[in-house]
């Protein structure tokens, strides 16, 4: 009953006039919302940069190399238009996350969104294409429930926090029939934001399943001038695992009390995020090894995939940096809303969303290491999935899953004054 | 909760409070000379760090040298924002004064990225890193060395102002602008003084929180509030007022959110500043 | 005086024509932010305008007008339109609680504390689980129309609340402005040692300023929560938007009726300019934009746009009548 009343809806809204059919011509526009300004902006223009390096690859056709679309400059589907993007900027507030994807809709006149990396930014802006019935593909928001509303126009490619929370508790265990390590005493640290707490309480609920024992639970507020009395609880409660989420600057921070503190887990185990930016090595050096971390994406996967470093090398000559995680992913999920239109063969709306909701690309075709891209209902990934990757001797390495990693886990970590 | 733990955390605490109480010095500074609130303090400490980053990353100078350059940097700056904008708005309301800063604060933020761009930056391996050890406790080297530079600047300060005939002479256009001017005291040199020096006790702040904390354009929010909470706490335009809260709040936070959950340590302070004033208006040395 | 009132009218009417005129969404939406900000803006004026408290710490308010109404919408499904009201009335029995220490502050010390306030309640519903905690609330979006205070299909609804509710708000903020209210709060502001001389119990009356602007605030909340359909602590209870209300009165003129909707006007479209035609490059120079603007008018126009126009008016009005007798 719900299914059909939101059907109905968005047939009402493309015919108001909500969302443009643009005639298949020369051009293709996409709209792409990021932070391209505040607290999150290096990351917003890491990702601006890779989407923009995609749509130039489609247009051009990216001879030579196992992509959809390859081979073919621009769209073939819709007699080689180009794609076109426009960006917008939302500052990390969802009141503007929501605006700018309005702008873009109806003044921009683009077919299709992408973004914005801010689950609450990306809650409220794929509300307004889901009023307009826009296609929004989310390739970077981790939040669980904003495939939990029943949206009919939201497709995201990124696995969700449940599922990278749950690769948490399956490497553990692998790791535990493995080589016998079992933490003991579980220690949780978050940001106070939406994702973080989140994380904690997944978490939560996923160590009490498995049996696991927390001993701590630190939460402290996004932008702390210090974090002396979260390292001093930490240390008080004697973890054999700490288990971290938080962006870049809380992560360098939290490290280098860590050290300077004297508090050596036997292992940190990050949820991505600050852990996998380019600058936390760039900054911590030495001090950095040994994490090991969520991701979603590493180089080393390569030997499985050729694919990942050919497009990895022309990243790095573009813009002097390897993929991260956010990178790859954004770059990803480019490619695969180009696909899906084309597909498609126009970019009338509930065209444009049944090829999507038809998307079936293999693995070998991505520069991710997940078995392919096929929605579900709820317009999720299921063939998604994270890796962990380690810190060892200034490089990420994967360690997991065992059968695609490149070296093995180092647990314990050796303490601090000891590298 | 062992011994090693209550006095590590009552350490750190002081040593975070002292720097708090460097940045906060400048900006109380400001208010005692002039009645001027200044929303962008928190931007002449980003700069103060951007400026020590700068330094170490393309001439290898380590922090713990280049703060006098620092300060000397920033003194420049606060001196020229004074000449250049804050002059013109001396006489103008409460509200035009924030207004002013405010806009400042978002033009030095936005004159930072442009720069700089928004990556979060770094000082690794410099002189000053690692950590130190006395018996079972254990510190880090930086914010020591951070605690300790606070003291002395502030010592300075004090020194200044209670010594030095420009420093007297700087306190009395704080205490009575116009028997200062009576008396031949070259008000708008004082208030450029004034300026100045506020803006280099911030860059110095910035130079000694850039051996451990991020350097982005945006970082100048993370100490701008509690800044502000020290300075009322302290009572506007008290220096030693605002060393005794920097210190103060640096312990308030630090323990109270050791003891009580670090996700409401920002709360106890400010909790603390609501029931230091409700008692006491004027805040600990302020003005009655 | 009845100049005045033909210019509301006028205006008034090209206010409710106007979304006919300017038929792109996008452009419409723009109108609606403006007029919320304008709302908030009068609001706070009531308290920091009028009688003098300057306080940065409104986003309190705001964010308890738009949790109460969600909350209750969301787990004893209770309408929103009765929502804004509990909202309102939470906000304003919070506000005079915490007024009632702190006017006891002067100045500096009030505003801070205003601030401080602000970030505790901030810091609450951030750590308050049962309420959403850091991840935010989602309001219910399936229902829609009237009752239910959701407008999917065009932003016309939401255009003419808000308009209705910034309307609302100046005939408060004006009926205290020509009531005996408004004379204590100018003297509260301006003399408040003669005033209290003369008996007036300070106190009292800025109670009075902060109840009724706590009110209109927290109902600006619920139609941000109505609208957006999404709501968390850094959204709806951010320093940020404080400051910005409190600007964008300061802009237009404190003190003014109009002042604060000119100043909100203005301020919306400054943002919306900079952000559209500089923001996507990553660079800041909206930022620049944005506070060159600002320093701009605090330093060249003190008393906002509407004391600048007064001035030019007042010299227009001199030099005429310098110039009849040339």
């Amino acid at each position: 009953m719900k299914r059909g009343l939101g059907r109905l809806l968005s047939a009402i809204l493309v015919f108001i006039g909500g969302a443009p059919a643009a005639p298949a011509g020369e051009e293709v526009k996409i709209g792409a919302i990021y932070p391209l300004t505040g607290a999150a902006a290096s990351t917003g223009l890491e990702l601006k940069n890779a989407v923009e390096l995609a749509a130039e690859m489609i247009n051009h056709g990216a001879q030579g190399l196992n992509l959809p679309l390859a081979g073919n400059a621009g769209l073939p589907g819709l007699k080689g238009a180009k794609i076109r993007l426009v960006f917008g900027d939302h500052q990390s507030n969802p009141q503007i996350g929501a605006t700018e994807a309005e702008r873009l809709i109806t003044q921009e006149k683009v077919v299709a969104l992408i973004g914005c990396y801010a689950s609450n930014v990306t809650a409220t802006a794929s509300q307004v294409a889901e009023r307009y019935g826009v296609p929004f593909l989310n390739p970077d928001s981790s939040s669980a429930t904003l495939t939990q509303r029943n949206f009919k126009w939201f497709f995201r490619t990124t696995p969700h926090d449940e599922l990278f929370v749950r690769n948490f508790f399956v490497f553990l265990k692998a790791l535990e029939t493995k080589r016998g390590i079992r933490p003991k005493r579980i220690a949780l640290m978050n940001e106070n934001t939406l994702w973080g707490t989140e994380t904690t309480k997944l978490e939560e609920k996923l160590a009490k399943e498995q049996g696991y024992n927390i001993v701590e639970t630190v939460i402290y507020p996004a932008k702390s001038t210090q974090l002396t009395s979260e390292v001093q609880r930490l240390k008080a409660s004697s973890p054999d695992l700490l288990m971290q989420s938080s962006y870049l600057g809380d992560a360098i921070l939290s490290i280098k009390s860590y050290q300077e503190l004297g508090f050596t887990p036997q292992a940190i185990l990050a949820n991505d995020a600050g852990f996998n930016d380019s600058e936390f090595l760039r900054t911590l050096g030495k001090a950095g090894n040994y994490v090991l971390s969520r991701e979603v994406w590493a180089l080393d996967l390569t030997s499985r995939n050729p694919l990942i470093k050919q497009v990895n090398d022309i990243y790095f000559k573009r813009f002097k940096t390897n993929f991260n995680g956010n990178s790859a992913r954004a770059f990803t999920g480019l490619y695969t809303l180009a696909e899906a239109i084309n597909r498609a063969g126009s970019t009338q709306p509930e065209a444009m969303r049944k090829a999507l909701t038809e998307t079936n690309i293999g693995g070998d075709k991505l520069i991710m290491p997940w078995q392919g891209i096929k929605f579900d209902a709820t317009g999720q990934n299921t063939l998604g999935s994270g890796i962990i990757v380690q810190v060892q001797h200034g490089k990420y390495v994967t360690v997991w899953p065992f059968e695609l990693a490149s070296a093995d886990v180092i647990w314990p970590m050796p303490a601090w004054d000891k590298r | 909760m062992s011994v090693e733990i209550v006095l590590q955390t009552l350490l750190s605490g002081l040593l975070i409070g002292l720097v708090y109480a460097l940045v906060a010095v400048g900006l109380t500074m400001i208010f005692g000379v002039m009645d001027i609130v200044n929303f962008a303090h928190g931007e002449f400490l980003m700069f103060g760090m951007y400026a020590s980053f700068w330094l170490f990353s393309l001439y290898k100078l380590d922090p713990l040298f280049t703060l006098p350059l620092t300060a000397l940097l920033l003194f420049a700056l606060g001196a020229a924002v004074y000449q250049t904008v804050v002059r013109r708005i001396i006489h103008a309301s409460m509200l035009s004064q924030i207004f002013t800063t405010f806009g400042l604060m978002i033009l030095f933020r936005g004159i930072a990225q442009f720069l700089w761009k928004p990556d979060f930056r770094s000082i690794d391996n410099s002189l000053v890193s690692g950590a130190v050890r006395l018996g079972a406790l254990q510190f880090g080297l930086p914010q020591i060395v951070a605690g300790a530079g606070a003291i002395l600047a502030t010592a300075l300060i004090w020194w200044f102002l209670d010594r030095t005939r420009l420093g007297v002479a700087l306190e009395a256009t704080a205490a009575d602008r116009e028997a200062a001017q009576l008396m031949g005291i070259p008000v708008q040199r004082m208030f450029t003084i004034a300026w100045g020096i506020a803006a280099a006790c911030a860059g110095i702040a910035g130079g000694l929180l850039s051996t451990f904390y991020p350097v982005f354009p945006e970082v100048g929010a993370n100490f701008i509030l509690i800044a502000f909470v020290v300075v009322a706490l302290g009572g506007f335009g008290s220096v030693t007022g605002a060393f005794l809260a920097g210190i103060i709040v640096g312990l308030v936070e630090v323990v109270g959110g050791f003891l009580i959950g670090p996700q409401l340590k920002l709360a106890l302070v400010l909790l603390l500043y609501l029931l230091v004033v409700l008692l006491r208006p004027q805040g600990l040395l302020g003005r009655a | 005086m009845s100049r005045r009132v033909l210019l509301s009218i006028a205006v008034l009417a090209a206010a409710s024509a106007a979304p006919w005129v300017v038929s792109n969404p996008s452009r419409q939406n723009f109108l609606i932010l403006a007029m919320m900000t304008a709302q908030l803006a009068v609001a706070w004026n009531i308290l920091g305008g009028y009688a003098g408290q300057v306080s940065f710490g409104h986003a309190a308010f705001y964010g308890l007008g738009a949790y109460t109404s969600s909350v209750l919408l969301i787990q004893f499904g209770l309408s929103p339109w009765i929502g804004i009201l509990a909202g309102g009335v939470l906000a304003m029995l919070f506000a005079l609680l915490i007024g009632w220490p702190c006017f006891k502050l002067k100045g500096h010390y009030f505003a801070i504390a205003t601030i401080a306030v602000a970030e505790i309640v901030q810091v609450i519903f951030t750590n308050w689980r049962a309420v959403g905690g850091a991840v935010g609330l989602y309001l219910p979006l399936r229902e829609e129309g009237l009752k239910a205070f959701v407008f999917h299909a065009s932003k016309l609804p939401y255009y003419y609340i808000a308009l209705g509710l910034l309307v609302l708000t100046l005939l408060v903020s004006q009926t205290i402005e020509r009531s005996f209210l408004g004379h204590y709060f100018r003297a509260i502001k301006d003399e408040p040692e003669a005033a209290r001389s003369l008996g007036v119990n300070l106190t009292r009356y800025k109670l009075v300023a902060i109840a009724a602007s706590s009110f209109l605030t927290a109902a600006g909340g619920t139609l941000y929560a109505q609208k957006e359909l999404f709501i968390d602590p850094g959204s709806v209870m951010a320093t940020s938007l404080s400051v910005k209300i409190a600007l964008a009165s300061i802009l237009g003129g404190v003190g003014s009726l109009f002042g604060p909707v000119i100043g909100a006007g203005i301020l919306t479209g400054i943002e919306e300019v900079t952000r559209q035609f500089f923001g996507g490059s990553g660079r800041g120079t909206d930022l620049i934009l944005y506070g060159m603007i600002i320093l701009a008018v605090a330093v060249y126009y003190p008393h906002g746009v509407i004391g600048g126009f007064k001035a030019w008016s007042q010299r227009r009005a001199a030099r005429a009548r310098s110039g009849s007798t040339g």
